[in-house]
């Protein structure tokens, strides 16, 4: 048995501390996925601690037969496409936007780079907010996460088909955003 | 090949899932379409910026966070649970000193001469519908709340016995005077 499978075991019996390891193994999936889909930072970190929340207490539901990955990336997503359709706006002002997160990075970058991160960072929330919310769900798990279609398709409860017209419908908007950019016109 | 299925086509070819032939008859129409070319462009523009995107990490106070409310949450619950038994216990004692008050007033109003009075029909309809009323709780207790409502039923059954050895112990006391 994994690592993994013992943490489970162990919180679906009340191990707190376990639970709190699982947390940390997968809190940069998790995080991640919140900021692509809300592109706020504060939001991104409130939607993250209510998926584990969630996560604990629907623990025995899990089907241990299913990745683990997959089924909170299923509740971070289902979370945040409600949060999403609650607030009722597709784009959220990056300007406002003070600390964009910490990448995955070793090298220290120095100032133009940064500058140069920071807005090609703000131009990919930009295009991700010019989408519907279970589209740019979509577009996340691909991109980010390398899902495939099957994959998408179960983490969001869609169909196959349906993933590949959102994708596909998905990538049309964002090339017309992008076409519209001078910064990025082809 | 219609421009629009070409377009289709070109999000599946981003994602690998066309096969040599499908790809073949894409190219074909690529080579002998410009609309499709520079859409097929700005696809690939776009698929460079989006795979060139890291994750983000999250902040360093996840993991404490996460468990403080965790923690929090346990706290409310056991705060719900034991404000739900001090309640009920509050309520037992309650019915308690009430007791001798309640006795005294139904002797005083002929209430419980009057139920005597009207005979085992009567006495029998009582307890049909005690019955009944035992019944639904027994139900309600089985199907969403059998915890709370054996806790309930234990109070009430505490509190009726206590009530029972007061009233005996007046109703001894008044005896012997």
């Amino acid at each position: 048995m994994t690592d993994e499978a013992d943490w489970i075991k162990m919180a679906r019996a009340g191990d707190q501390s376990a639970f709190g390891r699982l947390v940390v193994a997968y809190q940069t999936p998790v995080y991640n996925l919140a900021y692509r889909m809300l592109g706020n930072a504060a939001e991104a970190e409130e939607a993250a601690q209510e998926t584990f929340l969630r996560a604990y207490t629907h623990l025995r539901s899990y089907d241990p037969q299913r990745a683990f990955r997959s089924w909170l990336l299923s509740i971070a997503s289902h979370y945040c496409i409600d949060r999403l359709r609650r607030r009722r706006i597709t784009w959220l002002p990056l300007e406002d936007e003070l600390a964009i997160p910490d990448r995955l990075t070793t090298n220290i970058p120095g100032p133009e780079t940064l500058v140069a991160r920071r807005e090609r960072e703000e131009h990919v929330q930009g295009l991700l907010a010019e989408l519907s919310p279970t589209d740019r769900a979509a577009i996340t798990l691909r991109y980010w996460y390398d899902c495939s279609y099957e994959e998408i398709a179960e983490t969001l409860d869609l169909t196959v088909s349906a993933v590949k017209s959102r994708l596909h419908r998905a990538r049309r908007t964002l090339a017309g955003t992008m076409q519209g950019d001078t910064a990025y016109a082809v | 090949m219609q421009c629009e299925q070409a377009s289709k086509m070109m999000s599946e070819w981003l994602d690998g899932r066309l096969g040599d032939a499908e790809v073949a008859v894409l190219e074909d129409h690529l080579s002998q379409c410009s609309e499709c070319q520079a859409e097929w462009s700005r696809l690939q523009t776009l698929d460079t910026l989006l795979s060139a995107a890291a994750m983000v990490r999250p902040p360093v106070r996840m993991r404490v966070q996460v468990m403080a409310r965790l923690s929090r949450r346990d706290q409310a619950r056991r705060a719900i649970i034991g404000g739900t038994a001090l309640g009920l216990g509050t309520v037992a004692l309650a019915l308690l000193a009430l007791a001798p008050v309640i006795a005294g007033l139904l002797n005083a109003t002929d209430v419980v001469p009057a139920l005597v009075s009207g005979g085992p029909a009567t006495v029998a309809q009582l307890l049909t519908v005690t019955g009944a009323m035992g019944r639904t709780l027994l139900v309600l207790a089985e199907s969403f709340a059998l915890p709370l409502a054996c806790l309930m039923l234990g109070s009430l059954a505490v509190a009726l016995a206590l009530n029972r050895l007061w009233v005996g112990a007046v109703r001894r006391v008044q005896t012997t005077h």
